[in-house]
């Protein structure tokens, strides 16, 4: 391989990986944290209905 | 719902604290790559995020060994989340993978054994989800998911020494003979550091992830309980 | 209730373990002797899909030896699919699993007994392609290393796919379900019985073929074992 004379600039593409590495894992939690959410609210909804039957 | 235990907060801090130190040394403190340039830096979240994947592929394998032998739902509620982080963690290390090669190779997918092998990992676990949506019944979706899971499991280091030796066989038309994925330069110093902290860094946000999930299985158990008692 | 120092009640004795295979095997062949619904669409199927790929790939002579094995393992694994699909759902709608469950056989019994006549429908098929085909394309494939070939991919697909359709059927989404379970699971047989099909019709060296063969082999062996290991997990109720 011939060796080049300056060191290509492929930034973008770093830029590019990192934002999807963290905005995929920013998701991740965020849904990890919205589904939680919904299952405490289902939780007490359904702790009530149990308590007035 | 109880509140989120001393440790498993600590955990999380501790997590962020490692992931942003991570995202120094890969982005600052390692020197960049003379041939390649840049991009090359993604290589620490690449290799970091298939390990985590990995990580997460054993998990789900043992985790469903042992449900079987047990009956015990808890390991099913591990085997889930071991089966979802991976997947999101392997969606990362193939997307920065295609990322990679792209400048490098001037092509956006190399059928490199490890990313082809991971792509069909992907497929496997979306399977997994879909078998478990199409069943009612907790333990039968227990079981099934379970014994699933052992067979690709198994598969998956087969299809990798497959793949591999397809390849060996018909060597890639695109590149040069180090085409393999962390082929073409060699680690300095430097470069280590950050690589093993990489490592080390995503260990410990997996375990994070994996509590938190696990954690949220055991509340999603516990309202489909309340649900089928409540809801006659 | 008194305790009573008896013999043993009269049990009848358990059926032989093979010959519950037979018999379970039997029924399903005997089955489809009468109806032969199974095989004919299976059969049409691959005749429309080999057609299909007639007009989607350029099959010049030369490309054709080439590509022969990939069509032709492509057609059987999307064939392959129908017929576990039918064999499975069979036993389900019409209640027979449940009668064979209640029978005092070793469940893995009636897992070997329908992979076997699984693997049956699949080579009669592949029998009746194969010769089409030839005929198609002027190209023999009746070489003893590819016949090998199709008999040993054939195990391997079956075995897995046996076990895989047990499960799809029971779920809601059943048909659909066993091509997306099956298929990523099933690439290794894929891979090794395409080239090692290719191998045999390129009239490669042996030893480029046979890394491939012992694969299949390997394969079979394994998941043949595994399978027949978890399949109690898949039927009890």
């Amino acid at each position: 391989m011939l060796f080049l004379e300056t060191t290509p600039d492929t930034s973008s593409y770093m830029i590019a990986g990192y934002a999807i590495a963290f905005g995929v894992m920013l998701i991740y939690v965020v849904s990890l944290y919205i589904r939680s959410r919904n299952l405490n609210r289902d939780l007490s909804m359904l702790e009530d209905m149990d308590k007035n039957n | 719902m109880q509140k989120k235990p001393a440790t498993l907060l600590a955990l999380d801090i501790v997590s962020l604290i490692l992931l942003g130190v991570s995202t120094y040394l890969a982005l600052i403190f390692a020197p960049t790559e003379v041939i390649m340039g840049q991009v090359q830096r993604v290589f620490y979240f690449h290799v970091a995020t298939a390990w985590v994947g990995m990580l997460g592929f054993v998990a789900a394998g043992v985790s469903g060994i042992v449900y079987l032998r047990t009956g015990d739902l808890k390991w099913d509620r591990v085997e889930m989340a071991a089966v979802e982080i991976s997947l999101v963690f392997f969606f990362i290390t193939i997307v920065l993978g295609s990322i990679w090669a792209r400048p490098v190779w001037n092509t956006w997918w190399t059928w490199d054994p490890r990313l082809t092998t991971a792509a069909i990992t992907e497929l496997i676990y979306v399977a997994y989800f879909m078998l478990r949506q199409g069943i009612e019944d907790p333990d039968r979706r227990a079981r099934f998911g379970a014994v699933y899971t052992l067979i690709g499991a198994v598969s998956v280091p087969i299809t990798f020494m497959a793949i591999r030796l397809f390849r060996t066989i018909h060597p890639v038309v695109v590149g040069t003979e180090s085409a393999e994925a962390q082929g073409g330069f060699a680690m300095t110093g430097d470069m280590k550091v950050a690589f093993f902290f990489a490592l080390f860094a995503f260990t410990v946000i997996f375990i994070d992830l994996f509590w938190n999930r696990i954690r949220m299985g055991a509340l999603a158990d516990k309202v489909e309980q309340l649900k089928l008692k409540v809801m006659q | 209730m008194a305790e009573q120092t008896t013999t043993a009640p009269h049990q009848p004795a358990k059926p032989n373990y093979w010959k519950a295979i037979a018999a379970i095997t039997w029924k399903d062949l005997a089955a489809e002797l009468r109806s032969r619904e199974l095989i004919s669409a299976m059969l049409v199927f691959s005749l429309l899909v080999i057609l299909i790929f007639n007009f989607a790939l350029e099959l010049d002579i030369t490309t054709r030896r080439s590509v022969t094995s990939g069509v032709l393992w492509s057609t059987f694994a999307f064939a392959g699919t129908l017929g576990l699909n039918r064999s499975m759902a069979v036993e389900k709608d019409r209640g027979c699993l449940d009668g064979l469950l209640l029978a005092p056989v070793d469940r893995s019994a009636i897992y070997f007994g329908k992979v076997i006549s699984n693997l049956a429908f699949m080579l009669i098929v592949e029998a009746i392609v194969l010769p089409i085909y030839s005929v198609l394309y002027s190209i023999n494939l009746f070489q003893p290393g590819l016949l090998l070939v199709i008999l040993l991919g054939s195990v391997g697909y079956t075995t897995v796919g046996t076990l895989l359709a047990s499960m799809a059927v029971q779920t809601r989404t059943r048909d659909v379900l066993l091509p997306i379970l099956l298929f990523p699971v099933v690439v290794p047989i894929l891979i090794a019985a395409v080239k090692a099909s290719g191998g045999y019709l390129t009239g490669a060296r042996m030893d480029e073929i046979l890394p491939w063969l012992n694969l299949l082999i390997v394969y079979d062996v394994i998941f043949t074992a595994i399978s027949f290991m978890v399949f109690d997990y898949v039927v009890e109720e």
